[in-house]
């Protein structure tokens, strides 16, 4: 439909009253990084969200292509917050259509400027609070949440790794899974609310990060992720003991213990030192392999 | 077992779109990826214990911005393909993974870079009237799944290739070193974990 809007129609009213385009933006945030590239980031992917809108609010042509143009600058957010910055900027293209034409200097010239202030500014803004959620909570809360599940099944094998016990697979696929229908089914919710909630308030360069009390919703997360981590560091050691627990000879225990302590500790000074964790796993082969050593040549630690 | 070997490749490679390009729902996770290719490749438990300690250790790399992390799916295939196809021992597959994710992180920064090179097209196009970003997004798509799929076909090929004269010499020293690290994995990861969220809640204390 390649029709240029009604000029009688208000603004911002072309595409929420018909919620097709908005389905087929929705569609295309998903790709949001597919073009991911050093120039300019996230530029075509969101190029190519929103022209389903572009392409019904401009007839192809001029105005097109430099709506296009415009789209193809740097841009940059977490992908799942993406929604909020494609439904604010779908509503402001739709506006700058209505908009009589002027050269520079004019009110479209301006309006133009502005719409690209607010995308970079919701862009920053979305991206910051997203990492914050997505990458730094939620995602390892669905280890977690895969771990929990695991156990609460009898599956401790991931824990003592030269055992291969028979697991059913409903339990092996149930512990992923779950945390996959956890975060997928956020992220598409958040996505399509994003995408409603930017359309809806569009034009404004806070649309959408007072939707929700963000820094509340951290919080809880990462209370929630503190607390799941101890109870699952726990049970790990509750294992490891019950798994070495013989009655007469503690000494392998004690050893045990003492060896995954001093792993834990390991990784936290390796980190606190600015190092990665690859570095911690290199410490551990070489001592690993110098325990080997000793023992193949009869030595005894 | 070549053809299982590349079908699963493949196959992980269009799992791999997940990881950042098409979607992330997080099917591209190595705790999913690992037991699923596992079982097609007839061991689901050990993929999903390796697929879990590469989810664990990797969570150390937060991919803001342009930071390009390790590559859990890629290091969670090649672990269970060096298991199941070259037939070395668990440990020493998850280790082998474990590089191969690494090393594609490089490979993965050489795609988003040579994407650079199209946006002066792209823009030249758009001045003429021709919008044509679907190609050029599912071109990036069709070239970001055939690399990765090879890639974990190629590595896991070479884990083959050197694991038949290892397998054949005395392994028993190499083996039981990776045997010995492979058991401090765990504590390693839940370290991770544990740290992660220890620091969020007290990062003011």
């Amino acid at each position: 439909m390649n029709t240029e809007p009604d000029k009688n129609q208000a603004p911002g009213s072309g595409l929420i009253t018909n919620h097709q385009p908005l389905a087929t933006i929705f569609f295309r945030s998903f790709f949001i990084q597919a073009g991911w590239n050093y120039e300019r980031l996230q530029n075509l992917g969101f190029a190519f969200a929103i022209m389903p809108a572009l392409r019904k609010i401009y007839a192809p042509g001029e105005k097109l292509g430099a709506a296009v143009l415009r789209h193809l600058g740097l841009f940059n957010t977490q992908p799942y917050m993406a929604g909020f910055v494609i439904g604010n900027i779908v509503r402001m293209e739709e506006e700058l259509a209505l908009m009589p034409a002027g050269g520079a200097g004019s009110g479209t010239a301006a309006f133009e400027k502005k719409m690209l202030e607010v995308k970079a500014a919701l862009s920053s803004g979305f991206a910051a609070i997203g990492d914050r959620i997505f990458w730094g909570r939620l995602k390892p809360l669905t280890t977690q949440l895969c771990i929990v599940i695991w156990a609460l099944a009898g599956f401790y094998g991931w824990l003592f790794t030269n055992t291969v016990p028979g697991v059913p697979l409903p339990v092996l696929f149930g512990g992923p899974l779950a945390g996959i229908a956890l975060y997928g089914g956020g992220a598409v919710y958040l996505r399509w609310q994003g995408l409603k909630k930017g359309y809806a308030c569009g034009g404004t360069a806070s649309c959408g990060l007072d939707a929700v009390n963000w820094p509340a919703l951290i919080r809880l997360l990462s209370v929630a992720g503190f607390a799941l981590s101890l109870l699952i560091v726990a049970g790990a050691f509750g294992m490891l003991i019950e798994q070495n627990w013989n009655g007469a000879h503690k000494g392998g225990l004690i050893l045990r213990a003492a060896l995954a302590l001093g792993v834990m500790v390991l990784q936290r000074v390796v980190r606190k030192s600015g190092r990665s964790i690859f570095f911690a796993m290199g410490l551990i082969l070489a001592a690993s392999a110098v325990v080997v050593i000793f023992e193949r040549s009869g030595l005894h630690l | 077992m070549i053809l299982k070997a590349l079908i699963s490749s493949l196959f992980a490679g269009l799992l791999e779109l997940d990881n950042v390009q098409a979607g992330q729902f997080l099917v591209s996770r190595p705790a999913f990826a690992g037991p699923l290719l596992g079982w097609l490749n007839g061991c689901p438990v050990e993929g999903a214990r390796m697929g879990i300690l590469i989810e664990l250790i990797y969570l150390d790399f937060i991919p803001v911005g342009g930071v390009v992390p390790p590559n859990g799916l890629v290091a969670a295939a090649a672990a269970v393909l060096a298991l199941a196809w070259a037939g070395l021992p668990e440990s020493t597959a998850f280790f082998f993974g474990i590089m191969a994710g690494f090393l594609y992180g490089k490979v993965e920064y050489r795609l988003r870079v040579s994407r650079s090179s199209w946006i002066k097209g792209i823009e030249t196009d758009a001045r003429n009237g021709a919008i044509l970003l679907e190609r050029n997004l599912a071109g990036s798509l069709l070239a970001e799944s055939a690399v990765s799929g090879l890639y974990i076909f190629l590595f896991s090929g070479l884990a083959a290739v050197l694991a038949a004269p290892l397998l054949r010499a005395e392994p028993g020293t190499l083996f039981r070193v990776s045997d010995l690290a492979y058991s401090l994995m765990p504590w390693l990861g839940l370290s991770g974990l544990y740290f992660r969220f220890r620091t969020q809640v007290y990062k003011n204390k």
